[in-house]
């Protein structure tokens, strides 16, 4: 009987913990929900007028769609180059290239306020602030560490016997690569690709500093939203945003577990 | 059936060396390896055999001396153009590929037209007896399986010779004993030379044409298994290879295998014994029993004999003479 008490109490905590850990986050959808004009908890009545208004807002809307072109052209160029990375340093793997790793996850330890000046100072002179361009570099510069890491996870788990194989069965370094290391590796390819649009599709501290008038993605839109008025729109647009982000994560369970089935059961 | 390359396959190592620093892995070993032979490496971790093994292959640079093929330096070679099938220590069975993709990985790098992998792959499966298991990945196979589909794999594209690293390491006891019998039939079947590392006596014994038995990196004894086990050349290769008692005599050393020597109770037996002392102790084994010997002379001897011929049973502490057959001791070397 006290173990089951014990275990009540355990699992009590965890459920507080977990509401304490997620309730912001899910504040936003009640708030979406509200038939008033200003930001506010819905009583009784709900309505899904904002929702209404931020799909038919030719402004929400493009920022949508830039977020997303800017997003994934993160999750492409910082997979392809976190990828190359943890692949050229787990080749190398010499002390020296511990030393370049910790060089190359410096984007992650710096403070993004420091990382969003130098990139101002950086993009003037380049001429590339305010662009897609500028942001999609930005963004990749940030986003490619956590694809080395991932990558790098699942290249510590690769039996470097695989690759002896391969070369003994006739297979050049390049056939290696794309016939054995890559897809052992793919589960760490996917989720860096993941982490690196994450990043990039709810940045908002770099993004504020470098864009102005001709880009304008969702975070800086919501961000707007909140100073100059108090719109619910915002919390619809936040509602899509999570709800997108949650899909991500769940494709991305599935693949890996889809993969997992597919090796072993 | 299967074609083998029965006009290639003869390898030479000359007097090759590794070096790792300063550490000598491999020192200048000399062999002469016959195209179709099955030739195990044999020696204690350590020794270089899997070294010597990684040299032939190409994942290791050699120090110096040279790699033959047929006559041909292939010391410059890189492991990809070198053509040698291997079955590696785990298999490192490709774990993404199904058995199928995975036995024809070798002729698809080589561009070979789908047709004719599809007809050489059914062949091995067939070899391997895992027809059934062709869609299936490494995963779902159980460790003689994989063991079989590393073979397959390895064999698929005809190499003049085929490399094993301890092929059977992962396996238990039982199942060890089965695939070394398919290894040996298929060896015949197809022909082609076999390289084969092991520190498993049994295995090298059971199965090999010759054995090179290695130490500290150079080459202690070179035979057929009988020659080796009959006629050790030093008390290394009489210890290694089965056991051995080793008799310090004013001319020599000579090594006794336990098993070749006949023991009674004092006085019953025929003839003048060779030895007289006393048993210290006796371990059974069920079909034999192991019996400690301390001689008169202060000799340590370990005696095995068949449990059905200690019928009336000899005990601990018993006076004993021991008896063998002219030429059961063998003279070492040095």
């Amino acid at each position: 009987m006290k173990t089951g008490l014990f275990s009540h109490f355990n699992r009590a905590g965890a459920w507080v913990l977990l509401m304490f850990l997620v309730t912001p986050a899910l504040i936003a959808i009640p708030v979406s929900l509200t038939p008033k004009r200003f930001l506010s908890m819905p009583k009784g009545e709900l309505s899904l007028r904002h929702f209404e208004k931020l799909f038919s807002s030719p402004e929400w809307m493009s920022s949508f769609f830039q977020s997303a072109v800017i997003g994934v052209s993160t999750a492409l160029l910082a997979t392809a180059l976190g990828t190359l990375c943890a692949i050229g340093l787990w080749r190398v793997s010499s002390k020296y290239s511990e030393v370049v790793r910790a060089f190359l996850l410096l984007p992650l330890i710096i403070p993004q306020i420091i990382s969003a000046m130098a990139f101002y100072r950086l993009w003037i002179p380049m001429g590339i602030i305010d662009s897609y361009i500028g942001l999609i570099l930005a963004h990749t510069i940030l986003a490619t560490p956590m694809v080395l890491i991932t990558v790098s996870a699942s290249l510590a788990n690769f039996d470097p016997k695989l690759e002896q194989a391969s070369k003994n069965l006739g297979a050049s370094n390049w056939t290696t690569m794309r016939r054995v290391i890559l897809p052992s590796v793919k589960p760490g390819v996917f989720a860096g690709a993941l982490f690196a649009f994450i990043l990039s599709w709810d940045e908002i501290v770099v993004t504020l500093f470098i864009s102005k008038f001709s880009v304008y993605t969702l975070p800086r839109r919501m961000w707007n939203g909140i100073r100059e008025n108090t719109d619910p729109t915002v919390a619809a647009a936040a509602v899509v945003l999570i709800a997108i982000t949650i899909l991500a994560f769940a494709f991305s369970a599935y693949m890996s577990r889809r993969n997992a089935s597919k090796d072993t059961a | 059936m299967f074609e083998a390359n029965s006009d290639k396959g003869s390898l030479q190592v000359r007097d090759v060396s590794k070096f790792f620093g300063t550490f000598c892995a491999v020192n200048g070993v000399d062999l002469e390896i016959q195209r179709g032979e099955f030739l195990t490496l044999l020696g204690p971790s350590g020794s270089g055999k899997t070294t010597l093994l990684m040299m032939i292959a190409g994942f290791l640079d050699i120090t110096s001396g040279d790699i033959a093929l047929d006559g041909t330096s292939i010391s410059g070679v890189p492991a990809e153009k070198r053509n040698f099938g291997m079955v590696f220590q785990g298999y490192a069975l490709f774990p993404h590929m199904t058995v199928r993709d995975n036995i024809g990985y070798a002729l698809s790098v080589r561009k070979r037209p789908e047709a004719e992998i599809r007809e050489k792959v059914d062949e091995m499966l067939d070899l391997v007896q895992l027809v059934d298991f062709a869609d299936r990945k490494p995963g779902q196979l159980s460790g003689g399986q994989q063991q079989r589909v590393a073979l397959a794999r390895a064999l698929c594209f005809e190499p003049p010779v085929l490399l094993l690293d301890e092929p059977l390491g992962a396996l238990d006891k039982k199942l060890r004993v089965e695939v070394q019998d398919q290894l040996k039939d298929i060896h015949k079947r197809v022909g082609t030379t076999f390289i084969y590392v092991t520190h498993d006596q049994e295995e090298a014994l059971s199965m090999s044409d010759r054995i090179v038995i290695m130490r500290d990196g150079a080459i202690e004894q070179v035979g057929t298994p009988y020659e080796l086990y009959e006629k050790p050349a030093n008390e290394f290769a009489a210890g290694f290879l089965g056991k051995s008692n080793f008799l310090q005599r004013a001319d020599g050393v000579y090594a006794l295998r336990p098993e070749k020597i006949d023991i009674r109770a004092s006085g019953t037996g025929e003839g003048e014994p060779r030895l007289s002392g006393t048993i210290q102790s006796i371990t059974y084994f069920g079909s034999m029993q192991r019996i400690m010997f301390l001689t008169n002379g202060g000799e340590e001897l370990e005696v095995d004999i068949d449990s059905w011929r200690n019928r009336d049973p000899l005990e601990e502490g018993q006076s004993a003479d021991l008896y063998w057959d002219k030429g059961a001791a063998v003279k070492l070397e040095g």
